[in-house]
């Protein structure tokens, strides 16, 4: 499973996601690839899941990976329960 | 000898000392052997890839920059475009005088001393903005490099500086930080400190906190600045526009064809150098993305096991979902900010900044935050606009008195540094040394 997150340069916040989400999987002990892009190249590469900051919903509406929105970047239980979910239903 | 002289060669060569760090990172971390291997190439592919994304960005920017000058009769204005990565990029990449080496040299060293500082100290911060750990590290390193040091002392003094901004800045941020967030779980880890908290300053003198610009309804889509290929090739199109029609005015459609274009017609040949320029970038930040993805997580996981607990100081856009109106209002303020201090830098005849959106989105995004913090809309107004209305006269101070010493010469070509935690302690050392006679 890929699972990408985004942000406007690619490396920031982005990378901060990345991050979080490589503990949370650690944690959880799931095997996924997570990878951080920026928001000008992510379509055209594959994902099965995206993550991104809630503000950049309009970007991802033509998007065919499951889209994860988050409102806070840094809190982590927000992170974790909507990465979760996504994984599980896909899944599932 | 061939031997040693390789060996030589290679520990002073850039791409080599990066993907070392990445190296021991990840073997650090217990990595797989083919995770090792692939971080470690993927990070020197990455140096490389920015190498050739800068030479694209070059080669686009001096003709718009020769449209200017060919525009501005004699005794006119000086432009270059204020771009943090695309400095660092281009010292690093053409590595003259062991430069580029001395800025790897210093990324690690520096941040060895971040972490001990902040081990033994009452600071307890982790700076890890992958970008912003490189881009500082090459400031110092440029700076020191610049008043003829070898490469032991640039190193270490650079790393020092390096160590110490890392540590404290955070620290400094940290108090407007808890009023953003209404935690003290994250820190700011950003080269935009100094003139966020200016912003700060002010939005506590002149507003009231209580006044929040995030109190009031606003919605507005000016989001697609977020966008880099959008904001860079927009701006830079409207740059390249007035350049060319500033040149026609002056040598005529003619001219700017014969001696610019090479025959190509005027205004396709300043449209396509916008997006040759932009495409440079988008290449550049490509090669940056790569290095990052490799180091940081390196970094990360040596800080967290030798400072437990300790909070991470982040990119500058964990605080925009705090306070989006008030990004909307530095976004604006700053532009203003901009457009104005550029006005009065040609006029007092110093180099003036290009236009920048990122500048206005990020950083005045983020001066506005802080303002907002302290002072409520009237500071969220005030911080956007002076961070970009005092960091345009910072940038130009550091190029037009070549506080980081000549830059063109040491490849980066028309290009200045952005960020004021780079550009403050970088005049003050720089004056220092001036005194001394350096």
């Amino acid at each position: 499973m890929i699972i990408a997150t985004l942000c406007g340069m690619g490396f920031g916040t982005s990378m901060m996601l990345k991050l979080f989400i490589d503990d949370i999987l650690k944690d959880e002990g799931i095997k996924a690839q997570v990878v951080s892009w920026d928001l000008g190249s992510h379509k055209g590469q594959d994902a099965d899941i995206i993550v991104a900051p809630m503000d950049m919903e309009r970007h991802l509406r033509s998007s065919e990976s499951k889209i994860v929105l988050i409102h806070n970047l840094v809190d982590k239980a927000e992170i974790k329960q909507k990465v979760m979910e996504a994984i599980q239903s896909l899944s599932a | 000898m061939q031997i040693f002289s390789f060996i030589l060669e290679l520990i002073t060569l850039p791409a080599f000392i990066l993907g070392l760090i990445a190296l021991i990172g990840l073997v650090i971390q217990k990595k797989p052997f083919s995770d090792v291997l692939t971080g470690t190439f993927k990070t020197i592919l990455g140096l490389l890839i920015m190498g050739i994304g800068i030479g694209a960005l070059i080669d686009a920017l001096i003709p718009i920059q020769a449209m200017f000058e060919a525009g501005v009769p004699a005794g006119g204005f000086r432009t270059f475009v204020t771009f943090d990565e695309g400095v660092v990029g281009a010292v690093q990449d053409a590595n003259v005088a062991g430069i580029g080496a001395a800025i790897a040299w210093t990324m690690l060293f520096g941040y060895i001393i971040h972490v001990l500082l902040a081990r033994v100290t009452k600071f307890k911060y982790i700076y890890l903005t992958g970008h912003m750990i490189w881009i500082h590290a090459g400031a110092f390193a440029i700076l020191f490099h610049s008043f003829g040091l070898s490469l032991f002392w640039t190193v270490l003094l650079a790393s020092i500086v390096d160590g110490i901004y890392m540590t404290l800045a955070p620290a400094f941020a940290q108090p407007i930080m808890r009023k953003i967030t209404g935690n003290d779980e994250i820190a700011f880890g950003h080269g935009q400190t100094l003139l966020n908290m200016l912003g700060a300053w002010v939005g506590k003198l002149i507003g009231d906190p209580e006044d929040s610009a995030e109190k009031q309804a606003f919605s507005s889509k000016l989001d697609f600045f977020r966008d880099m290929a959008m904001s860079i090739a927009i701006i830079m199109i409207i740059v390249a526009l007035i350049a060319v029609i500033l040149a026609v005015i002056q040598i005529g459609v003619a001219g700017v064809q014969e001696q610019i274009s090479g025959g190509q017609n005027f205004l396709l040949f300043a449209f396509l150098q916008a997006l040759g320029f932009t495409a440079g970038v988008l290449v550049l930040l490509q090669g940056v993305r790569m290095l990052i993805a490799e180091i940081v997580p390196a970094f990360k996981g040596i800080a967290e096991k030798l400072i437990p607990g300790a909070k991470p100081a982040l990119d500058c856009p964990v605080i925009y979902p705090f306070a989006p109106n008030s990004l909307i209002i530095g976004l604006i303020s700053g532009t203003i900010g901009q457009v104005i201090a550029m006005v009065i830098l040609a006029l007092i005849g110093w180099a003036v900044p290009l236009p920048s959106m990122i500048a206005a989105f990020f950083a005045s995004g983020s001066g506005a935050i802080f303002g907002n913090a302290t002072g409520g809309r009237r500071g969220a107004w005030a911080g956007g606009f002076l961070w970009s209305f005092v960091g345009w006269f910072l940038i130009s101070f550091a190029y037009q008195f070549q506080v980081f010493g000549d830059l063109g010469a040491m490849g980066a070509t028309a290009l200045g540094f952005t960020v004021p935690d780079a550009i403050v302690p970088g005049i003050v050392i720089w004056a220092i040394a001036k005194l001394f006679g350096v």
